[in-house]
């Protein structure tokens, strides 16, 4: 139901958000088995079917609970305000336990048990890698919301796209000029020794050189680190940025570790939010991070500028003013990169409407409308920002938010241009087969 | 012993892991800093030397005090009132019409773990809960088990005697127990999926199937003596709660472990049924640690998944059993030479293993207790809806499910102290038991002391290793 806004207005539905993901129940793909009179997915009201393959455990559990209710609110939006095409729309939930490997299963399932109409909602990076070649063979869509670089690369296939957050190299670039001009030329990198730390290893020293400002060193740490204080020599003294990107259960030891380094004397501290989604940043141990700066997709904070889509976007999934779940706040939501998956699927739904898509027949066609998108304004359907799509490449390009850890909060004090995450294509899907 | 309801394993093909995350370099991935992140802010290191403090102390207090007193005081008992097993059949039925409407549920309801009800309750109210109520007050398993009432119900409608024809060996003691148990084990530990409902729902069933067939040929009893694994754990633990009826069908109080000290010792499949059932919980807790990841080369921040480590899961487990069965063995052979006791091992081994039985409980309220808090609520809320139609049976369909009440660091804060008093204590109780049953080996107060030595030592290091997992960086 949207009011005269436009916006989402739920106190008007009677949809719960289990009516939403009803079509969970397994026994629904028993009418797609063989012998049974098939349920006609061309006629008008049978609903849209969505496999979200979804990290309910292993690994990705804390945003796999995010990603679901944000997905659920998306889908309870677009049905209160009729749907795709006029059909409501199903979630169909299979947990993939952040595996790679059940993550190709759980993709075929989708296709050849299931019959979704598209596969959605893949957010960790080896588990799209994983499943990718499964969607491919299956010639089913595969909308993932996991920020990596691989879509964008053209190492993965036609069928696989990241229409609603931006990959994790337009990122990091978009980070350099505010760096450059505002923090320091001198930057120290400090990353976990493997590939989520080489992207930032990779792909920072370039987008600060252009921007006149230098990497002096670059400190990897071993992942099963859990004390870094002897790392910290290693930080030139002539060091104006540390610029950190640690991630797992050891990050409030190395904020604090470094916060006993330095004392009150530091340098300019630039991280991002991976490092802390789901996590309060009032933790203890985190203190010293007061007055630094981080990347955020999303504001995880509520803003004084935030827009009536954003405010209506945060109302409709349910976290308050701090991130964190209403009723609940100590269950800090992942608010970077959760609002990947309401933003994709309101770019499934323009493409299936623009592909007048009825069934899985449709699928090619609907992969070439995806292609066709170009650009999706800020509002309901997109809070988060303005993106544009490039089509040859399948990632979206959007706007980053850089914001000061200032008085127990996060404040945006800077958001980047779409332009300056852009970057040189390195590949054409379109060129593929269908 | 009483016994019932369970899993078998249902071993799949497993699926060829995928290649092409090695080729493509760039792989951002999202290693959450997850609430062990704050334990690591802990003086955990206080709290392992603490726990080895109180561990020896507790045994050095206990040398000292005068056995018999000690014997009598532990005896007392507070009888409460009688009742007899009228409803024992119905209960059971009715457990076992709870238990169809699960696997029914496991396979037609939800496909996500924590909206389906079977992963929940199996996994969560039966695994985790039901061992707590039973360690705290005694057996309702063997009431609450679903075979029992449908045993009792066909042998009395094809006229079937209450024993079999069909005799079972005695020499097989409890060993397919044993087997039965790893096998679960490895199926909550390693299978790739255990809280797929479907496939969890498979397993439950042929588990109930195959149980009810042994039962119905070697006898109700037997069997549950024998094979029926989750219902020998539970009376195991049982013997540990403040709670307990007598012969004549009267419940009364008693002290934690006070029925231990009647209990015969457990024959060589007793034994290693009990090492095996503290052995996978701890392998639980290990395998999920940094230290164990890195010895197999795994990046924990980018956990491959379980499909990944299967071998190392499988071995870990076997491999935790052996060094466990070893060194307690060693300890109690070590104990006897001290003491210069002519009783054979398998005696006191069989005795003193009745001490690893607060450790076991200890160990799994401790480890399951951040995971009952959150998915207890989500069986909750999966119970009203059982088939994800829409229902609201209990009025708790839509209830918040609060993660955030393990979340930050004040949880952090009080999960470990809840964790770690668990973990302390149940080894104290372990000493205190083993005291108990050293003095009924060697009446002979010095002698007692001495064999109790190599024990208390394992004792002291389990302590250590118990809270070191708890205090370690894991995965997730």
């Amino acid at each position: 139901m949207t009011d005269k806004n436009g916006f989402f207005d739920l106190s008007k539905s009677t949809l719960s958000r289990r009516t939403v993901l009803k079509g969970l129940a397994a026994g629904a793909g028993l009418a797609m088995a063989p012998g049974f009179v098939r349920y006609s997915q061309a006629q008008s009201s049978a609903p849209i079917k969505i496999g979200f393959q979804s990290h309910r455990t292993g690994i990705g559990a804390a945003y796999g609970r995010w990603y679901e209710k944000t997905s659920a609110a998306a889908v309870k939006a677009i049905n209160d305000a009729g749907g795709i095409s006029g059909r409501p729309v199903e979630l169909v939930i299979e947990d993939d336990g952040t595996d790679p490997a059940r993550g190709a299963e759980v993709v075929a399932k989708f296709a050849k048990q299931h019959k979704t109409d598209i596969v959605f909602g893949t957010l960790f990076s080896h588990v799209v890698i994983g499943s990718a070649p499964a969607a491919g063979e299956n010639k089913i869509p595969y909308f993932v919301v996991s920020e990596g670089h691989h879509v964008a690369s053209t190492k993965l296939n036609r069928y696989v796209f990241q229409p609603g957050i931006t990959d994790v190299k337009s990122q990091i670039q978009s980070m350099a000029p505010w760096i450059a001009a505002n923090a320091g030329k001198k930057v120290t990198q400090i990353f976990p020794d493997f590939a989520f730390g080489y992207d930032h290893r990779d792909y920072l020293p370039p987008a600060l050189k252009a921007q006149g400002a230098d990497v002096i060193a670059q400190i990897a740490i071993p992942p099963t680190e859990s004390s870094f204080t002897k790392y910290f020599p290693q930080i030139p003294a002539e060091t104006e940025v540390i610029y950190h990107v640690m991630v797992g259960p050891a990050v409030l030891t190395f904020v604090k570790e470094l916060g006993e380094f330095y004392g009150s004397n530091r340098p300019q501290l630039f991280g991002f939010m991976d490092s802390l989604e789901a996590t309060d940043i009032n933790s203890p141990g985190l203190e010293f991070l007061d007055g630094s700066h981080f990347w955020e997709g999303s504001p995880r904070y509520a803003q004084a500028d935030d827009s009536a889509a954003q405010k209506a976007y945060r109302a409709a999934v349910g976290i308050d003013d701090n991130g964190a779940a209403v009723g609940d706040p100590k269950d800090v939501s992942t608010a970077s990169h959760m609002f990947g998956c309401w933003e994709t699927l309101y770019v499934v739904k323009k493409a299936m409407e623009d592909a007048g898509y009825k069934g899985p027949e449709d699928r090619a066609k609907l992969v070439e409308a995806t292609e066709a998108l170009t650009e999706f304004a800020e509002g309901p359907e997109h809070p988060q920002g303005a993106k544009t799509f490039n089509g040859k490449i399948h990632q979206c390009f959007g706007i980053q938010n850089i914001s000061k850890v200032e008085g127990g909060k996060l404040k945006v004090v800077h958001k980047t241009k779409i332009e300056d995450g852009l970057y040189e294509a390195e590949g054409d899907y379109t060129t593929q087969a269908l | 012993m009483d016994s019932s309801s369970s899993f078998a394993v249902e071993c799949r093909r497993l699926p060829l892991a995928l290649l092409l995350a090695a080729i493509i370099s760039p792989t951002p991935a999202f290693a959450h800093a997850s609430d062990r992140g704050h334990v690591l802010l802990l003086p955990t290191g206080y709290y392992l030397i603490g726990g080895a403090f109180a561990v020896a102390v507790s045994f050095l207090v206990l040398a000292l005090l005068p056995a018999d007193r000690l014997d009598r005081f532990w005896r007392r008992r507070l009888p409460l009132f009688s009742f007899n097993d009228g409803a024992r059949t119905i209960v059971s039925l009715s457990s076992f019409a709870g238990f169809a409407i699960l696997i029914a549920a496991g396979l037609l309801g939800s496909r996500d773990p924590l909206s389906n009800p079977l992963p929940l309750v199996i996994w969560t109210l039966l695994w985790a809960v039901v061992t707590l109520l039973q360690g705290m007050f005694g057996d309702l398993w063997s009431w609450l088990n679903p075979w029992y009432g449908p045993w009792r119900l066909l042998s009395r409608l094809i006229g079937m005697s209450e024993e079999a024809s069909t005799r079972l060996p005695r020499w097989l003691g409890c060993w397919p127990a044993v087997a039965l148990f790893f096998a679960f084990a490895w199926f909550e530990l390693v299978d790739p999926a255990p809280d797929d409902p479907a496939r969890l729902a498979v397993a439950a069933g042929l588990y109930w199937l195959f149980t009810f067939a042994a039962m119905l040929m070697f006898g109700y009893g037997r069997w549950s003596r024998s094979g029926e694994f989750l219902g020998i754990f539970l009376s195991m633990l049982a013997r540990f709660a403040l709670a307990g009826r007598d012969e004549a069908g009267r419940l009364g109080l008693c002290w934690p472990g006070a029925k231990l000290l009647a209990a015969e010792p457990l024959p060589p499949s007793g034994i290693a049924f009990l090492l095996l059932a503290l052995s996978s919980v701890s392998f639980d807790g290990l395998s999920k640690t940094f230290f164990w990841l890195a010895l197999f080369g795994i990046n924990p921040l980018e956990f491959p998944g379980r499909t990944a480590v299967i071998g190392s899961g499988t071995s870990g487990l076997v491999v935790t059993f052996l060094l466990l069965a070893g060194v307690f063995l060693f300890a109690v052979w070590l104990g006897q030479l001290l003491a210069g006791s002519d009783q054979p091992l398998s005696r006191a081994a069989g005795l003193l293993v009745w001490s690893i039985v607060p450790i076991a409980l200890a160990y799994h309220v401790a480890h399951y207790l951040t995971a009952l808090l959150v998915d207890g609520q989500y069986a909750l809320a999966a119970l009203s809806d059982p088939f994800a139609l829409g229902w609201n049976l209990f009025g708790t369909a839509d209830m918040q499910v609060e993660a955030g009440i393990v979340a930050g660091a004040d949880s952090a804060w009080w999960l470990w102290n809840v964790q770690a008093g668990v973990i302390i204590l149940g080894h104290v109780l372990a000493v205190l038991v083993a005291h108990g049953f050293a003095w009924r080996l060697h009446p002979q107060p010095s002698r007692a002391a001495l064999s109790q030595f190599p024990l208390t030592l394992l004792m002291i290091a389990y302590t250590v290793f118990g809270l070191w997992l708890l205090a370690t960086p894991t995965v997730g």
